[in-house]
């Protein structure tokens, strides 16, 4: 096969002699025979650090970041959150309470200026970076420690935190 | 043998083009890499990336100060404690904000075990480039737990946003540090058997030696940093000769490539230096763990950031080599412009050269041995 | 350090004209004339006392009137580092100004070169192998300037479609206002991006409930 020994053949520089030849079985079959070794206490000393994932369920820490969600009833409006997020995925609209309506109060006594129409979170842009949570004065929106929340369409992960039956999805996504 | 040379001569042989990527499990993300072949080796390759092009730069100057710091832990997301390193410390630099002691114990800790994270990750997929599957499992083991003291710490498992300027978002508990000092006794002994499973085998051992040669002076004119520098024999490391942080306190080495097994500066070589700054990173972290004090963990930075007019050129050591920031300030809230140094965007352009002559399995051994991540090379 | 360099340039190079810039913080780049940078380069490189062996990166960045090209260099051995800065003049926005390639200095500057290419928009003469880099090649305009607007389509692709935009979020505020009474009470979070029918719309009510109220 003369076109094939150009120089682009892969020869070792060293002469291979029958001492070496030997010497490299044995270094393969000892090596080999050491990770075996290694793998085998693994096979039969190790417990499973695997969970069955439907069935068992992996409980998050505390503070990890997951699915925000927004008390929309201690909110006193003050847009910071919406300044702070880099993704711009949070949009709110509110309206200044009239001088004569009812005083309103947060649940740590910070009083309610505007009222809210509109507090929505596009869950599909948001990056969980939680600037947001970390600049909130009256701390009502927060990382819950939810992770399971796919959905078929971007639609419906967009949140709206005044929907009418925001009750109720409360208890469902915070436990 | 008349037939053969006889019938040789009426063929015309002609390269072959073979696009290896963007969807090859071996290029480590959406590298495409097209590869002329001559039978089975590659006579050009030709490195095409921007396939994970997300416009890092463009947005970061869109957005405030802070707002930054999601965007660099998504850049390199297996590292990404280490490139918010960078990034906090270029804005620190412009503002001349001092960082507390403790926080600086804190970085160093998280970092160098992001470190050891970063170079599980590389020891379980460079063994599977090369055709082992169970080191993979192995790797993930040690990693999670890393990744599980991450959670517990910041609140995520891979993007972090831990790291702000000023000093650190939440206090590492007593516990925390206990459990990372156990972690780094039981880190000792498994690297060891890891490394007898992986590197001294004698198959791997032939994979990689003499495959890949960077010597020195090739990685200077490339500007190969980290461990594919290293491997090459440079004794050069940014935490040891362009002191940052607070690195200057602990006592480590730089271990470099020594062609043990083949070649200076091979695939084996750049895989051994890992492996053994994994061993240099637990020495840190038991150094940091004892000197770290109670102290605040925040310092003084102004609510709204705003640096003076200037540009800072910030260089620190992350996993896959020397990470650089180029923030340009001009007095306003928001980077006037933020260019990113990424050493696996230098490294890929090593393949051309590096790629020429070898055979394609070699190539692939090649590739797993830089160790380069697409987010950080197209940003 | 940099005034070591600033001497031995002027010295080595004299079209250089090299002077360090006056800063407010961070850096002092040295800037230098940008027909003389290969001479600067390789006497950077080539010096003993320097050794500038290392292109880290190379980092463009628009302003108004001209171009900034920055070299970061770095020398391992005798551990030093500089940013080399270059100024561009841009005579309009499409302009694309020129300046020599450096890769026979150092071989990496040939991905940075191509990088700054596709992103700022200079072109880099005696390039081995110039085109875009991170952008496909049939894209249009240079995403790092300035006043780059992105195109509308792509290969028959629309780059922002709109089921992806949030345009009944944005619109919101602009539809509350319309609604309601009092327009001037309804804040939100959102200052642009509404439709120009919406916004022409809510002008239009603001004229005349000033109006209304002058009377």
């Amino acid at each position: 096969m003369s076109a094939h020994n150009n120089e682009m053949t892969f020869t070792n520089d060293e002469e291979l002699t029958f001492g070496k030849w030997l010497k490299n079985i044995w270094t393969g079959i000892s090596t080999v025979l050491k990770g075996m070794g290694i793998t085998f206490k693994y096979v039969y000393n190790v417990k499973p650090v695997t969970i069955e994932y439907p069935e068992v369920r992996e409980e998050l820490p505390k503070n990890s970041r997951s699915r925000l969600f927004n008390d929309a009833e201690n909110c006193i409006s003050c847009y910071q959150c919406a300044t702070a997020c880099p993704v711009d995925c949070i949009y709110i609209t509110a309206k200044r309470r009239d001088k004569d309506a009812p005083a309103l109060k947060t649940k740590d006594g910070t009083s309610i200026k505007l009222d809210l129409l509109q507090y929505t979170i596009d869950t599909a842009l948001c990056c969980y970076c939680g600037l947001c949570t970390t600049v909130c004065p009256t701390e009502c929106l927060t990382h819950t420690t939810d992770y399971e929340f796919a959905q078929y369409t971007l639609d419906e992960m967009k949140y709206d935190y005044l929907a009418d039956d925001i009750r109720a999805w409360r208890e469902r996504i915070v436990k | 043998m008349e037939f053969v040379n006889e019938s040789q001569e009426k063929i015309k042989s002609d390269l072959l083009t073979v696009n290896m990527g963007p969807q090859h499990p071996a290029t480590h993300g959406v590298l495409r890499v097209e590869i002329k072949t001559d039978s089975e080796i590659v006579s050009e390759a030709i490195p095409h990336i921007g396939y994970l092009h997300r416009c890092m730069e463009k947005h970061s100057e869109s957005i405030d100060y802070r707002g930054v710091i999601p965007f660099c832990d998504r850049m390199d997301y297996l590292a990404a404690m280490s490139m918010e390193w960078g990034y906090v410390q270029a804005v620190e630099k412009l503002l001349e904000t001092e960082v507390p002691e403790r926080a600086e114990y804190i970085r160093v800790i998280i970092a160098e075990l992001q470190r050891i994270a970063s170079h599980l990750l590389f020891y379980g997929v460079y063994a599977i480039d090369l055709g082992a599957f169970s080191p993979f499992l192995y790797a993930f083991q040690d990693r999670e737990k890393i990744l599980r003291i991450f959670e517990e710490v910041s609140g995520a498992r891979l993007l972090y946003n831990y790291f702000w300027i000023g000093g650190v978002w939440n206090d590492l508990t007593d516990d925390h540090l206990r459990r990372i000092g156990s972690f780094c006794d039981e880190m000792e002994e498994n690297m060891k058997k890891y490394h007898n499973l992986v590197g001294m085998n004698k198959i791997f051992r032939d994979r990689t030696s003499h495959v890949g040669v960077v010597n020195e002076k090739m990685a200077y004119e490339y500007g190969a940093t980290g461990a594919v520098l290293r491997g090459s024999g440079a004794k050069w490391d940014l935490r040891k000769n362009r002191t940052y942080g607070i690195y200057d306190k602990f006592d480590f080495d730089v271990p470099v490539g020594t062609g043990e097994m083949g070649t200076q500066g091979d695939c084996w070589d750049r895989y051994y230096v890992r492996v053994r700054e994994v061993f240099e990173s637990i020495k840190i972290i038991r150094q940091a763990l004892e000197g770290i004090e109670a102290g605040p963990i925040m310092g003084k930075v102004p609510k709204i950031i705003k640096p003076p007019k200037g540009e800072v050129y910030v260089r620190t050591e992350c996993p896959r080599g020397e990470l650089g920031y180029h923030l340009v300030s001009d007095g306003t809230a928001k980077p006037y412009r933020l260019k990113v140094k990424s050493s696996c965007f230098t490294h890929v352009s090593m393949l051309p050269e590096l790629g020429k002559g070898q055979m394609i399995a070699d190539f692939v051994a090649t590739i797993g041995s830089i160790d380069i991540v697409l987010g950080e090379v197209d940003r | 350090m940099s005034n070591e360099i600033v001497d031995f340039l002027n010295k080595e190079v004299p079209t250089s004209n090299a002077k360090l810039l006056e800063v407010e913080a961070g850096d002092v780049p040295v800037v230098v004339e940008a027909s003389s940078i290969k001479d600067v380069c390789f006497a950077l490189r080539d010096s003993s006392d320097f050794k500038f062996e290392v292109l880290q990166v190379i980092s463009g960045v628009d302003y108004e009137d001209r171009i900034e090209v920055n070299y970061m260099l770095a020398s391992f051995t005798k551990n030093n580092e500089v940013i080399v800065k270059v100024n561009l003049p841009k005579e309009n926005k499409d302009s694309i100004p020129e300046i020599e390639s450096v890769c026979d200095v150092w071989k990496s500057a040939n991905f940075l070169e191509r990088e700054t290419y596709d992103m700022n928009g200079v072109k880099f003469l005696n390039h081995p192998d110039f085109r875009r880099i991170l952008c496909p090649d049939d894209w249009e305009g240079h995403p790092l300037r300035k006043d780059y607007v992105v195109q509308e389509k792509y290969l028959d692709m629309v780059v922002n479609p709109e089921h992806k935009i949030n345009q009944g979020d944005f619109d919101f505020m602009t539809k509350a206002k319309l609604e309601s009474d009092e327009p001037k009470k309804i804040t939100g979070s959102w200052k642009g991006h509404v439709s120009d029918e919406m916004a022409d719309a809510l002008k239009r009510k603001m004229d005349s409930l000033a109006a209304a109220k002058s009377e």
